[in-house]
This record gives C-alpha cells, sequence and structure tokens, in this order.
C-alpha cells in the first residue's frame, strides 16, 4: 500500500499548501451492486473548484479523476512459437496491479503535466504499476505490465477519457465513469487531482464498494465453498434432465 | 436475454448457448455419438475459457448418457459386469486425468494440451471414419463385399491372464484389456472432457469382440459414470464446472437429439459416417489452426486467487 502512504503524507500537505484552490468532490453512489441483468452502469463523479473571486482564468486549472479497483496478483504469460506451435513459455507474476482502472481528464493528460508528475501518481495507463514483480529485469516487468494493460484494455476494465472531465459551470465539473459488468467485487478508490501549472495542488481520495450479487454470485461461492456439494448438484441436475428427457420421449 | 455464467466469468447470450446445445445434441442424435468431442471445442471457439469447456462438457455428456443408457436398460442391452471392469479402470483413469488437468492448469498449460488433445484425437478419428466410410461406399457401389472384422478369431487377447466370464457378451476373456480401456477413457475424460464413446465402442467390437447389441448401452454406463465422476472431480479440484451453462446446454441437448434421431432414419449409414468424418476433420483442423497461426497478442493474463 506504497501509493496510500503516499497519498496520506501528501494530502494533508496540499491542503494546507492549497488553500487559493479548494477540491470538493463526491460520488453518485458508494456502493455499486451488480446484479444478473446489469449492463454495465455509470458512475458519476462529480466536484467544484472553490476558488477566491480574483483567481486566475480556469484554462490554467486541470481536473483528472482516476477511479482504480481492487489491487490484484496477475499471472502474466507470454506464448512463443515451439515446434510450429504457439505455446505458454514465460511466466511472471505481477502483483498489487489494480484490476480496474479508469482515467478522465479535462485535456490529454501529456498537456495537464510532465511525465514525472503523472508517474508519481500513477496517473494515465502508461503509468500504472505493480507493487512488485517476479522478475527484476526492469524492462521485462515492462513488458509484462504493459501486456496486463492490453488485456485489461479489451475487456474494457482499463480506459482513459481525455475529455472525460465536463464542467458544467466554472467551478463544476462532472465524470462518468463506466462500470462494466465483469467488474471485480471488492474496494475501489475514486481519486480526484486538481492540477494547476503542471503540479497537483488539491486532491480527495473516496472510497467505493463493488459487489455482485445474486443468483450466479451465490452460486460461485458456492461452488468454492462447497464444491463437493456443487459437483453433485451439477450431476444429479445433469442426470435428471436426462431422465426427464427420456420420459418425454419415450414414444419416439 | 443475456446470462451471466458464474464459473466462466462472462456475460451470453442464452439463445447461442442452447443453439449450441440444440447443435450438439442432434449430431448426437443423428450419428449416435455423445457429442462431447464436438460440444468442447465449440464453446472454447465462442470464447468460453478452455477450462470450463472441459469441465461443463462433462456434466453435459452426463444427462445425454443417462437418456441413451436409460433407453438401453429398458432393452436389457448392457452388459453389467463389463460395464463394472470398465468403469474400475475408468474412475482411477478419471482421477489421473483430473489430477494432471488442475497441474498443468497450475502451469499455465492446460489450454495447450486441450488443443493438442484434440487436434490429435480428432485428426485420428476423424481420418480412420473417412477411410472406413469411403472404403465402404466404394464396396457398395463395385458390389464388392467387405471382408468382416468381426469374425471369431482368436487374437492376443486371449492370451492374457486373469480371465473373467462376460454372460451377457458371451466371452471368456482376460480383465485387463477392458480395464486398460476404461483407464485410458477416463484419462481422456478428465483430461478432454470427451465421454469417449467413439474410442470406447469401436476397440469394444474389434479387439474385445463385444456382440454389437450390447455394445453401446454398456458403453453408454461407462460413459454416464466416468462423466458423473470427472464432473464432480473437476467441481472439488479445479472449481470450473459452469451449472448455469451446463442447464442450457443441457436444455438444448435434449432437444436437438430428438431431431438427430428422426434425421438419422431418412439417411444411410456410410453417407452419416462419411458426414460425421467430415465435421470432425473440419473441427480439428479450426482447433489446429488455432494453434499454428500467430495470436494477436501473445500474451494471457490469469487473475489469482479471486
Amino acid at each position: 500500500m506504497k501509493r496510500a502512504t503516499i497519498l496520506a503524507i501528501v494530502l494533508p500537505l496540499l491542503v494546507t499548501v492549497a488553500k487559493a484552490d479548494d477540491l470538493v468532490s463526491g460520488l453518485s453512489q458508494d456502493q455499486i451492486q451488480i446484479t444478473s441483468n446489469y449492463t454495465g452502469s455509470d458512475l458519476v463523479v462529480f466536484g467544484a473548484i472553490e476558488a477566491p473571486d480574483n483567481d486566475a482564468s480556469p484554462a490554467k486549472r486541470d481536473v483528472v479523476v482516476v477511479v482504480r479497483g481492487p489491487d490484484a496478483t496477475m499471472a502474466v504469460r507470454r506464448k512463443s512459437r515451439i515446434a510450429g506451435i504457439w505455446i505458454n513459455n514465460r511466466e511472471v507474476t505481477l502483483s498489487g496491479m489494480p484490476a480496474y482502472y479508469f482515467v478522465a481528464s479535462s485535456q490529454p493528460l501529456a498537456k495537464i503535466a510532465a511525465a514525472p508528475v503523472l508517474q508519481r501518481y500513477q496517473i494515465g495507463l502508461e503509468n500504472v504499476a505493480p507493487q512488485s514483480s517476479s522478475t527484476h529485469k526492469i524492462s521485462t516487468t515492462e513488458q509484462f505490465r504493459s501486456a496486463v494493460v492490453r488485456e485489461r484494455q479489451r475487456g474494457h476494465l482499463f480506459s482513459e477519457a481525455p475529455a472525460g472531465v465536463e464542467f458544467l459551470s466554472y467551478s463544476l465539473f462532472r465524470v462518468h465513469v463506466p462500470v462494466p459488468a465483469d467488474a471485480p467485487r471488492g474496494q475501489y478508490t475514486a481519486e480526484v487531482y486538481l492540477f494547476r501549472d503542471g503540479q497537483v495542488i488539491s486532491a480527495q481520495s473516496t472510497p467505493l464498494f463493488v459487489d455482485q450479487i445474486g443468483l450466479e454470485r451465490n452460486l460461485f461461492n458456492y461452488a468454492h465453498n462447497q464444491p463437493l456439494f456443487y459437483g453433485l448438484a451439477a450431476v444429479l441436475i445433469a442426470v435428471l434432465m436426462g431422465w426427464i428427457s427420456s420420459l418425454l420421449f419415450r414414444q419416439t | 436475454m443475456e446470462i451471466y455464467l458464474p464459473i466462466a466469468e462472462m456475460s451470453v447470450h442464452w439463445l447461442i448457448i442452447l443453439g449450441m446445445g440444440g447443435a450438439v445434441g442432434f449430431l448426437s442424435g443423428m450419428f449416435g455419438v455423445g457429442g462431447g468431442f464436438l460440444l468442447t471445442p465449440l464453446l472454447i471457439f465462442y470464447g468460453i475459457p478452455s477450462e470450463v469447456a472441459v469441465a461443463t462438457t462433462a456434466s453435459h455428456i452426463t444427462a445425454s448418457s443417462m437418456a441413451g443408457a436409460l433407453a438401453h436398460w429398458r432393452r436389457r442391452s448392457i452388459d453389467f459386469t463389463m460395464a463394472g471392469v470398465l468403469l474400475g479402470g475408468g474412475l482411477l483413469g478419471t482421477a489421473f486425468g483430473v489430477w494432471l488437468f488442475g497441474i498443468l492448469r497450475a502451469a499455465g498449460q492446460s489450454e495447450i494440451v486441450v488443443s493438442v488433445g484434440y487436434v490429435i484425437l480428432l485428426g485420428t478419428i476423424g481420418g480412420l471414419m473417412l477411410n472406413e466410410s469411403l472404403r465402404t461406399l466404394h464396396a457398395t457401389r463395385t458390389g464388392q463385399p467387405l471382408p468382416s472384422a468381426t469374425q471369431k478369431h482368436h487374437n492376443w487377447i486371449h492370451g492374457l491372464p486373469l480371465k473373467m466370464r462376460f454372460r451377457q457378451s458371451r466371452l471368456y476373456i482376460s480383465v485387463l484389456p477392458p480395464a486398460i480401456l476404461g483407464l485410458f477413457i477416463g484419462v481422456l475424460s478428465g483430461l478432454l472432457g470427451v465421454g469417449g464413446g467413439f474410442v470406447l465402442v469401436p476397440v469394444m467390437i474389434y479387439l474385445l469382440r463385444v456382440p454389437t447389441s450390447v455394445v453401446v448401452g454398456t458403453s453408454l454406463v461407462q460413459i454416464l459414470c466416468v462423466a458423473a465422476a470427472t464432473t464432480v472431480l473437476q467441481a472439488v479440484n479445479n472449481y470450473n464446472v459452469d451449472i448455469m451453462l451446463a442447464a442450457v446446454l443441457i436444455a438444448g441437448g435434449v432437444i436437438g437429439a430428438q431431431f438427430g434421431v428422426s434425421m438419422a432414419a431418412r439417411l444411410r449409414g456410410e453417407q452419416l459416417r462419411l458426414l460425421l468424418a467430415i465435421l470432425v476433420l473440419m473441427v480439428g483442423v479450426r482447433l489446429l489452426f488455432g494453434l499454428v497461426v500467430t495470436p494477436d497478442d501473445p500474451y494471457s493474463v490469469a487473475i489469482a486467487g479471486q
């Protein structure tokens, strides 16, 4: 939880430093329940910048919103062609990678701040980093890390919205955060950063829970907690359906 | 309507799954095969993770072989002694196959073993069937009779020890060949999710010389029990049986099988076998293509301990 520590240290400092511009933000809901008929919902992160009346033009200020999901340990495998067929032959384990990551900004990230600043706060898909890697080689870790980003992007679990922060007025903003149906359950955080002249001058972090509920989730839990009874139930269903069908179609 | 498969962890349209079960059921009704060897590749092509496809197909086979076994039981065309010996080996093989599958999965190699296994299996079976059905077609066209393969010759099987009497099959042979055959089928079932009827039936007819009248019923009992054991063992060891997926597949399968049976009545045997051989080879080629062609992204991600 290195990042949390950084935030814990930085946040109080920011609050005192950032008296000129202050940030207030909130979420439309602090809990998302994914049910069987869930088709992906929009979480809304909204907020306001409280600035003194005599403040400079709004163009200098930028808002970045990051929503990141539960940290996971990922086994990333690479296929190579061996004897003509593609076989997994290299595996790197990355731990502490978020399973979900979304970033929205008021303009493209590169225009908001320099790379080292974005890197420090893990803002942007190229800056989402694992806490640890099973390999010590930095270039290898990077290859496998970017493979995770690609894979998650394909599943819509990682995404970037370079113009996703909508300003409703001079100080009021809103971000639609897409949460797909297969978003993993667990604790998420919604982080709102206020940038000025390429530096973070204010930040806020709000926890958010995603839970899978309903029949499907219960089946998943049952399969993992009572695997023997689950397996026997699967056989029982199959045998019953087979038996019923043989009764129904006996004549034919 | 989309349904969420809790174990495969993906949303699918239930009609597509029902249709897939129906298509496989139709083919199994038409050709008199279990259809597991077609269902697993079909599910993989659709995007179901191969480990879930293998385990869930086992429960589909449980249902279809149950219906078949009941029909044969009513006709009393089951050799229970033979089925018991086959099962002795079968259950041992299943346990070994499922255990091996778990190890391969942890090493990230289950997918490749399933694909390569299917390519070999489908290539061999499809090739043999194609050859046999073409020869039969040729023979009927030229009017030359084929030499019968089921003539009562003594072969090496009769020299083996541990002989036992199989009353219903009117055989007095060693228990070793059926037990080893069962073992092999069990491993196949645990590893690839197939019922194994397409191996079991020809070996029983041509090698063990079991009378054709009891072969199908007896093999169905073995397939039923091995598939049921595979389902339970996969659920316990690998948590990869998707009940939701299985239920929809089975529902489609039992309906499709009825249409398949009535369709089979309208086609000739060797034509049916030729069609099946072509189908089997096509699925094998498609799987081989997936192994050989350069993937879009050579990397894959598995989340541990979710």
